[in-house]
């Protein structure tokens, strides 16, 4: 008998999915609740038609967040949709969870082609900015500074936002 | 330093050199192709061009499908459908460009909709939207600056929206360019400068931006060295082959580099300006150009000072000291703008080039907009962008 060759199924990474999962879960509620705290992410998007769908998503069929504006607001929609306006796709789940984690920054990880966009771009220039604030609301200063290009001093009114966001905002929708 | 990952790819057959032409109809053999369509624009017809590709085609036994000529400056979604048009009812079966940047960008467009058998380009915006196989695709570039015929990416007016669109796909990339410097040498002083100005913008973003790398820093420093060298040579005498071929070169090199490492700020403030004032590419990225460098220092004045190595020669890059090489390099680009002015009175204010301060405002929230933009070094928000402009104004 000769030595047998047949197919190899592809393992899971159980772990960095369900790390994705949760981190798409806490930025989107951050999202929803910003659009209504932050009024620079809300000046952001007010370009934005009612019904505009943001997914972002790690490829081929990983997991995703889905954000639809609603009554001039992103409502975070879990993974209502699989495709939308704007579709941020990591290539992979180990880019995703480099960026997620967040070990490295969205434009570096941009640069690097670990994402793909799929739409008008200046819609991508207008996530990636209000992104850059967000991550200013989810992270302190010193980590900011490894994500963003440059970190946006944090007034007391900005943090009074930071404050609402974590508090209310992610855990209860609001 | 190594970047910590980057990709590059430039899958595009290069033929350079006097009479690169008269290889067309072999290379369109090899491509199985048999009825090309040209697509040009009224410029090229009017500079004797056509007629140069026409002859190259005598004796080759091929039939030239159809001849498009009414390219626009800058492309339109509206002319792509009508050349899609001219193809299908010719039985064409390959596309040959012949031009500046216009015609090329057109017929990438054109080359997306049949390709894909679709009547919606929008459909394909974006980065890797493209799937099926291309037709074969030659270029053969009249200017020397966009570079296009090396690129994965195409702009194009979406004329019932009136914002431009952008493509970016590896399938976008031409088979094969066809530098020849006969091409060249009908191109008047002005659009020979602010073109080859666009090259350099190319390979100095190129060089500094956050995709640089490597492979794509060697074909940026060697455009650049020729540019330096041999720009006010064609500029000042057209008919000169050597600085034709330089330049075409480094326009080709110049697209390799920035396809691969991206651009950044010059373009995205290009790109906006071009869209609101309607002054050509060419012209705004040597007005951005000094201003893009100097914004961008924090973060890269390593970088800019290794690029006076190429753009001013081995004896100044000895005679200035380390720490004033960056600032340096800023001052040529500048001196090389006012020789350019001097040649041929190439505007170096956005006031000279016609656009009216009024509009400052409106272009900087554009420019902010522009997908280049995320691969610029530092952060440039809106208000940035409008003092930048307001620099460049006067
Ligand atoms: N796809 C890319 O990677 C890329 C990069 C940079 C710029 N672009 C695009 O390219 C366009 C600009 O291209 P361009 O700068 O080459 O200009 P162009 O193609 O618009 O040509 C400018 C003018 O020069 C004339 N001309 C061209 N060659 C000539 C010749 N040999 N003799 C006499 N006249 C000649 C043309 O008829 C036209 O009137 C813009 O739309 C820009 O957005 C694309
Ligand atoms: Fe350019």
């Amino acid at each position: 008998m000769g030595k047998k060759y047949g197919p190899i199924k592809s393992g899971v990474k159980w772990f960095k999915i369900l790390v994705a999962k949760i981190v798409f879960f806490v930025l989107g509620r951050a999202f929803q609740s910003a659009t209504k705290h932050d009024p620079d992410i809300k000046k952001e998007i007010s370009v934005w038609r009612e019904g505009f769908v943001l997914i972002m998503r790690v490829l081929p069929n990983g997991p995703r967040m889905v954000l639809e504006k609603l009554n001039g607001r992103l409502k975070y929609r879990g993974a209502k949709y699989d495709d939308g306006d704007l579709v941020i796709s990591f290539k992979n789940i180990e880019c995703a969870f480099l960026v997620l984690t967040p070990q490295v920054g969205a434009a570096q990880a941009f640069a690097e082609r670990r994402m793909t966009v799929k739409g008008d771009l200046g819609n991508a220039m207008i996530f990636t900015r209000c992104l850059t604030i967000l991550l200013g609301h989810l992270y302190p200063q010193f980590i900011c500074r490894r994500l963003v290009k440059r970190v946006a001093p944090m007034p007391l009114k900005k943090q009074m936002i930071k404050l609402v966001i974590n508090v209310v905002g992610i855990p209860f929708g609001l | 330093m190594l970047p910590s990952y980057y990709e590059f790819f430039n899958p595009v057959k290069i033929l350079s050199g006097k009479n690169a032409l008269d290889n067309l109809p072999y290379e369109l053999e090899q491509l199985g192709a048999k009825r090309p369509i040209i697509v040009t624009d009224k410029g090229v017809i009017k500079a004797g061009l056509i007629q140069v590709v026409k002859s190259a085609f005598d004796s080759s036994g091929m039939v030239i499908g159809a001849i498009y000529d009414d390219v626009p400056p800058d492309s339109s979604s509206d002319v792509v459908n009508q050349i899609v048009a001219v193809y299908r009812e010719n039985g064409c079966d390959a596309i040959v460009a012949v031009g500046g940047g216009s015609p090329i960008d057109t017929a990438k467009g054109v080359n997306i909709v049949l390709s894909e058998n679709s009547d919606d380009l929008m459909k394909f915006e974006g980065a890797d939207r493209l799937k099926a196989p291309m037709k074969p695709f030659i270029v053969i570039p009249t200017t020397a600056g966009t570079g296009s015929e090396v690129t994965l990416a195409a702009v194009i007016k979406n004329t019932a929206k009136n914002v431009k669109m952008a493509f970016a796909s590896h399938l976008l990339f031409p088979k094969i360019a066809i530098l020849d410097p006969r091409m060249t040498t009908t191109m008047p002083p002005h659009i020979t400068a602010m073109t080859g100005m666009d090259a350099l913008a190319h390979s100095m973003e190129a060089y500094t931006c956050l995709q640089k790398n490597p492979l794509s820093d060697a074909y940026a420093t060697a455009a650049i060295k020729l540019i330096a060298q041999y720009l006010p040579k064609a500029v000042e005498n057209g008919k000169d082959m050597e600085a034709r071929m330089a330049m075409a070169n480094a326009a080709t090199m110049a697209g390799a580099a920035f396809s691969n490492s991206m651009v950044g700020m010059v373009h995205s403030l290009g790109h906006a300006t071009g869209a609101i004032c309607h002054i050509p590419h060419g012209l705004a990225m040597s007005i951005f150009l000094p201003f893009g460098l100097e914004y961008n220092l924090p973060k890269t004045e390593a970088m800019v000072a290794e690029l006076l190595l190429p753009l001013g020669g081995e004896a100044e890059y000895v005679k200035v000291a380390a720490g004033q090489r960056a600032a340096r390099t800023i001052v040529l680009v500048r001196k090389f703008q006012q020789t350019l002015f001097d040649l041929c009175g190439l505007p170096r204010t956005l006031k000279e080039a016609g656009v009216p301060k009024n509009k400052l405002e409106e272009i900087a929230k554009t420019a902010i907009n522009d997908g280049t933009l995320s691969f610029n070094p530092e952060e440039l928000d809106l208000n940035d962008a409008l003092n930048v402009l307001n620099e460049a104004y006067s």
